[in-house]
């Protein structure tokens, strides 16, 4: 019971980033029992492809299911599969890890539920005991840190996206090719379409990263420059204060404040906004705020992280530039 | 259509948490309590669709202490028709021994449809509803943006990370709904009142065993004051800078 | 008596009798409303309101062209009803007269007046009828008017004037040394310029046409009154003497409601759940559209008419006592038309939807400016408001912006989600106790400071709130907190329609402060001090509230801010925006102008054109804050149109002494780029006071 099993996740054929930081765990805890890691890949035809970047990340097996059943996601053969593995046989896993992704989320309480176990959700920090683990993770609207004892021979984790980051650890990678423990095209829950919502505009509800504009900008027309940060940051969408509604600046829909969305995305940039109660009551839950505003008394500047005093139709194109460096660089 | 709506009562999100002596929950002196955000949504989802039908009954069920018994009220002031308390006193966090507990109660309702919120706002655990699919036998879809139940059918989209899955299955199924369906409903007085005189019963929860237990709580490091990095435009390099490497943003 | 005497006086019968039947259907008609609303309280304020409001037409004036033209016919039928009298009772016993019991110079002056009034009324009847056909009066127009019936009452009435004068100058002709002829200088005017044409014998004749024409309009008009908007003549005073809403009770206050009883509908659905007086109001209203011109809603573009309110309260009371089997009164009514064509339904046939709209009702700021200027002292916002109680409560209807400000009021205990523990965050340092502090060491303070949601958690706000806590402490005021015991007064969701939750904060903060024995408050928000010194009593609250600027001014007065004696600063001009909740609600005008004028003497006041009781609204009122203003297509934000109003007087600073109003004005001002400053009186004050 020394190995460590990691899903690998992806989508469409590509592998996803947090499938890295799955792998990166595992093998922390591998190197800590002394065991192996089994990486698990699974998806249409050619998924096995990627194999090798995660032996790069410390994979000795990479477990592999290439079927065109999964080319989409397909949760109930998925999870029938990995439950088989984790379940039975000489190959018994002390921990599992999974991502905490919305895909991530979803098979990772299907499997634990499978086997009739608790998991740890969303987990920060863990450590990994001879039958007992420990998981720290956030609740409260993340305004507060929980520490979990989770028992049992098998701890399942799902670990929250940049909890631990992807580090290099080449290890042998053998691919063992499997097939999945049920017919993948007689299941119940079907996927019928994943589709990239890229190009459609992202609602500010959902979007990790706002945008936001005031009356600052000083005329609708710069509103292009907001637009042109959201771009940059390529996951943001964009959002006004009630007097740029008002005045027909932008959407009604776009309004964030008391009489219009409340958000709290991971970040947001106040960009011309002088923080209205009415605004900041939308909007101060933000994980992090950052303000540029031409008057150094303005009241954004108390809740924003950092500031920034100055005119925001100087300051936005360096920012547009430099955020869109930092992203492809 | 008969459905269910497993709901929780958690503390008012908007305030800076405490914790208690002991460091083993927060402090919930002062604190107000509600139906939790995602559960709302659920309740509505679930109250429209017997709306539109004209039929159906909606049944809300919560796990805990007489207290939420409150948090049922108001998903029965909303339009819920009935409610079941599972009467247990101390806090479980072990989604597998929650799913347990409803389970046994849902099993023989003879329900089309098992709705929960996507996760809980206080644990943010989001594993009751896959455990209880699993538990009851049934389909499962997660984390549901965009609904469309027809006869015996569920169509739904779920949003992943700059991307999204359109998903259907056949009923009896446990979905979980996630924000953008619909807004929980302001009660009316009307609904209050009426709400008074609804069923609520009141059972004891068999949980089982909990092998997932919360051991402590405790604040994040404070929020490092917010300040101002400088002037103008030659202040962006070093933002660009913090949002990397401070707030791990870019 | 003649048969011709013994036909008229039957005529009269039937004429009177058919109008005491109409009466009888009126009394029935309101009947249909609510009756739990007891009008015969304050009999003394009521005579005062009746001889100003009514007899004085003391609004009427407000309006510097139509007040004294209505006025003349007001008072001309009050003087010619005695002529009319006699005329009928001549009609049946041929020789009355009131010559026979007046002595004769009393009866000269009678006569006089009698035909000097008719003229009068004539006159203002002719003009009346010129500026309705050759000036569009914009306040006269609108879609729910009936333009056709005043011209036909005016008309009638200009009628009546000239087979009255016809009447008396045949006379004057027929019988030129006839008894009882005084001097009556139109009709001899008449009679003298006709007696070369008119031969006595003819005029005998013409004479008895003018009588028997004066004599069918009189009753003619007055079985027409109860069948248009024109019952206002029979119907003003009565409502101006019942009305609560100018006199004896504190005005604005709204009905507590019964939550606990077994309550069917919750507010007004239709006529029959408003209060009878309500019902009157519809019938007093004859569509001269004072309310409506001063509405701010309506003013910017918005959906809402006060007028239109009170109109569709009379169609639906009409419509309504059909089906009742109460019988009609008016013409015919009309259901109100659906708005595809289709036949009305039970729903669309109520008051609301049927004939009022959401978006109506919604559009109401409750700056009163409605009520302060109807001159039959008609009660449209309380329409409203029981209206939207409706929507909230029974039907959880309304603009969906409002839900977190319901959700924060009753989970935080402030209208925004602000964390309640930042409550008292801005005294931090300033060595304010707080009421719990206080009674630990078993002090009282001389006033317990309220300082509301805004002034607590709004940055601007808290601007104003510093500013006169510093006032406070450095006038040696004894002055506590409540800190975070503070809780939102439930204001904004009484007047938004949520009665439940208004309540329930309500009593919570009697309670706390009750428990305190509090007996003074003072507070810098208009609302918190309507709110706490005029409905809280119905809580069990009773405390003498004062507004912060009568407070300042009152420390003023009495020497004790320290102010700076440079006066030697250049003159600056002030402009001062009238809260609605200052105002109109508790007639507070003077004490925040007197607080400028005492913080700088050499400061020139310039008052807009609408201030004081014409003060015009922010927009901010009725819970509006709270919720999106949808401006029309060629309409315009209320505040914008007060900002521009303000800024029009080339003040350089604008003076609030409201949080809400500051926000308006400041939001306004902002977006027109401009550099002039809003200030709070108390900011003004603190500004010049000696730094310490």
């Amino acid at each position: 019971m020394t190995n460590v099993f990691a899903f690998a996740e992806s989508r469409l054929g590509n592998i996803r980033r947090a499938s890295l930081e799955a792998v990166t765990a595992a093998r922390q805890v591998a190197d800590q029992t002394g065991g192996q890691v089994h990486a698990m890949l699974a998806g249409g035809p050619g998924i096995g492809a990627h194999a090798a970047k995660l032996a790069a990340h410390g994979a000795d097996v990479v477990i592999v299911l290439e079927d065109v059943g999964f080319r989409h996601y397909n949760p109930e053969a998925l999870v029938a599969t990995i439950a088989a593995r984790l379940g039975g046989g000489s190959t018994g896993y002390r921990a599992a890890f999974f991502s905490a992704s919305a895909q991530g989320h979803d098979l990772v309480a299907r499997t634990a539920a499978r086997m009739g176990l608790p998991y740890a959700s969303d987990v920060t920090e863990f450590t990994i005991g001879a039958d007992s683990a420990t998981a720290k993770h956030p609740g409260y609207t993340n305004k507060v840190l929980q520490n979990f004892t989770l028992k049992g021979a098998l701890a399942i984790i799902s670990l929250r996206a940049g909890a631990v980051l992807p580090k290099e650890s080449p290890k042998t990678g053998t691919v063992e090719p499997i097939s999945s423990a049920v017919d993948p095209a007689s299941v119940r829950v079907k996927v019928t379409a994943t589709e990239a919502s890229g190009g459609a505009k992202l609602d500010l509800g959902e979007a990790p990263v706002i945008v936001s504009g005031g009356r600052g900008l000083k005329e609708a027309a710069n509103f292009t420059l907001v637009e042109d940060l959201a771009a940059a940051f390529g996951n943001a969408a964009v959002g006004a204060t009630r007097a740029v509604t008002d005045d027909g600046w932008r959407p009604h829909s776009d309004q964030i404040g008391q009489t219009g969305r409340l958000v709290s995305p991971d970040l947001y940039v106040a960009c011309g906004i002088s923080g209205a109660i009415q605004h900041l009551a939308g909007m101060r839950t933000a994980k992090t705020i950052v303000a540029i505003n031409k008057d150094r008394e303005a009241p954004i500047f108390k809740v924003a992280d950092y500031g920034i005093v100055g005119d925001v139709l100087q300051v936005l194109p360096v920012l547009t530039e430099a955020v869109r460096k930092a992203k492809n660089g | 259509m008969k459905i269910a709506v497993c709901i929780k009562r958690v503390p008012d999100q908007d305030v800076r948490f405490k914790i208690a002596p002991g460091a083993k929950s927060i402090d919930e002196a002062g604190l107000k309590f509600d139906l939790s955000d995602f559960d709302g949504y659920a309740a509505e989802v679930a109250i429209q669709i017997t709306e539109k039908a004209g039929a159906g009954e909606v049944t809300v069920i919560s796990l805990g202490p007489d207290a939420v018994q409150e948090t049922l009220r108001k998903a029965l002031s909303m339009g819920a028709h009935r409610a079941v308390q599972l009467k247990h006193d101390a806090a479980v966090h072990d989604g597998n021994a929650i799913a347990a507990a409803l389970a046994a109660e849902l099993k023989a309702g003879g329900y089309d449809l098992i709705l929960t919120g996507r996760m809980a706002v206080d644990t943010q655990n989001r594993s009751v509803g896959a455990q209880l699919a699993e538990k009851l036998g049934v389909a499962y879809i997660g984390a549901i943006t965009q609904l469309d139940v027809t006869t015996g059918m569920v169509k739904a989209r779920r949003e992943l990370e700059g991307a999204y899955e359109l998903v259907e299955c056949a009923l009896p199924a446990v979905l979980s709904i996630d924000e953008g369906i619909a807004r929980a409903r302001y009660p009316s007085l009307k609904g209050i009142m009426a709400a008074k005189k609804k069923p609520m019963d009141v059972k004891p929860a068999q949980l089982g065993e909990q092998r997932y237990t919360l051991d402590s709580v405790e604040l994040p490091a404070e929020r490092a004051a917010g300040r101002i990095i400088g002037e103008g435009a030659d202040a962006v390099p070093e933002l660009v800078r913090l949002l990397k490497e401070e707030a791990k943003v870019l | 008596m003649t048969a011709s005497n013994v036909v008229f006086a039957m005529v009269i019968v039937a004429a009177f009798g058919l109008f005491a039947w109409n009466a009888r259907r009126l009394v029935a008609q309101l009947q249909l409303g609510r009756r739990d609303d007891d009008r015969w309280n304050a009999l003394g304020a009521r005579l005062t309101n009746l001889l100003q409001i009514g007899i004085f037409q003391k609004k009427i004036f407000r309006d510097s062209v139509a007040g004294p033209m209505h006025a003349a016919i007001f008072w001309g039928f009050c003087i010619l009803t005695a002529g009319t009298i006699e005329f009928l009772v001549a009609g049946v016993f041929t020789s009355f007269s009131y010559s026979d019991f007046l002595p004769d110079a009393l009866h000269q002056f009678y006569t006089v007046n009698q035909d000097i009034w008719g003229a009068l009324v004539l006159a203002a009847v002719s003009f009346a009828l010129f500026r309705r056909i050759t000036r569009r009066v914009k306040r006269l127009m609108g879609a729910e008017t009936h333009p056709n019936d005043p011209l036909l009452i005016l008309s009638w009435i200009a009628a009546l004037m000239l087979t009255m004068f016809g009447d008396n100058a045949m006379e004057l002709i027929a019988n030129p040394a006839g008894a009882g002829h005084a001097w009556e200088p139109i009709s001899a005017g008449i009679a003298s310029a006709l007696s070369g044409t008119v031969s006595p014998h003819t005029a005998l004749h013409v004479g008895q046409g003018f009588w028997f024409a004066h004599a069918a309009l009189v009753l003619g008009f007055l079985n027409y009154l109860p069948y248009s908007k024109h019952l206002h003549v029979v119907v003003s005073l009565p409502n101006v003497f019942l009305s609560d809403t100018s006199g004896p009770a504190k005005v604005g206050v709204l009905r507590a409601m019964d939550l606990e009883g077994d309550v069917e509908v919750f507010g007004v659905k239709d006529v029959e759940h408003l209060s009878w007086k309500s019902l009157l109001d519809g019938f007093a209203c004859t569509e001269c559209g004072r309310c409506t011109s001063v509405c701010p809603a309506n003013i910017t573009g918005k959906a809402l008419s006060p007028r239109k309110i009170m109109v569709n309260v009379r169609e639906r009371v009409e419509q309504r006592a059909v089906e009742a089997g109460v019988g009609l009164l008016g013409r015919k009514a009309t259901p109100p038309s659906t708005a595809n064509g289709e036949p009305p339904t039970a729903h669309s046939l109520l008051l609301l939807d049927g004939y009022i709209t959401e978006e109506e009702l919604w559009a109401c700021t409750s700056c009163r400016a409605c009520v302060t200027e109807c001159p039959v002292s008609i009660d449209q916002l309380s329409v409203i408001t029981e209206m939207r109680r409706n929507l909230v409560l029974g039907e959880s209807r309304f603009p969906e912006e409002v839900m977190p400000a319901f959700e924060s009021m009753e989970q935080r205990g402030s209208p925004w989600a602000f964390d309640p523990s930042d409550r008292a965050k801005w005294a931090e340092g300033m060595n304010i106790p707080t009421m719990a502090e206080m009674a630990a060491s078993g002090e009282k303070p001389e006033v317990l400071y309220w300082v509301g949601c805004m002034g607590s958690f709004d940055d601007r706000a808290k601007k104003t709130t510093v500013a006169f806590a510093k006032i406070m402490l450095a006038a040696g005021v004894r002055f506590a907190i409540l800190g975070q015991e503070e809780k939102c007064n439930g204001d904004p969701a009484r007047r938004m329609g949520n009665e439940y939750l208004y309540q329930m904060l309500a009593k919570d903060a009697v309670g706390v402060l009750n428990n305190y024995a509090v007996t003074k408050i003072v507070t810098a928000c208009p609302h918190c001090f309507h709110q706490m010194g005029n409905e809280f009593p119905q809580w069990g609250g009773n405390y003498e509230v004062i507004h912060h600027s009568t407070f300042i001014e009152q420390l003023m007065a009495a020497g004790k801010v320290p102010l700076r004696q440079d006066l030697h600063e250049p003159v600056s001009t002030f402009t001062y925006h009238d809260s609605c909740y200052l105002g109109r609600y508790n007639e507070v005008y003077d004490a925040p102008r007197e607080t400028l004028r005492r913080a700088l003497p050499v400061m020139n006041l310039v008052e807009m054109p609408r201030s004081r009781d014409r003060g015009l609204c922010c927009g901010a009122g009725g819970g509006r804050m709270f919720m999106e203003e949808h401006v029309s297509e060629g309409g315009k934000r209320i505040n914008a149109e007060r900002a521009d109003e303000a800024l029009a007087t080339g003040a350089k600073t604008i003076a609030v002494a409201c949080p809400f109003c500051m926000t308006m004005m400041a939001d306004s001002i902002k977006s027109r780029e401009s550099d002039v400053e809003v200030l709070d009186v108390a900011e003004v004050v603190a500004g010049r006071m000696v730094v310490q």
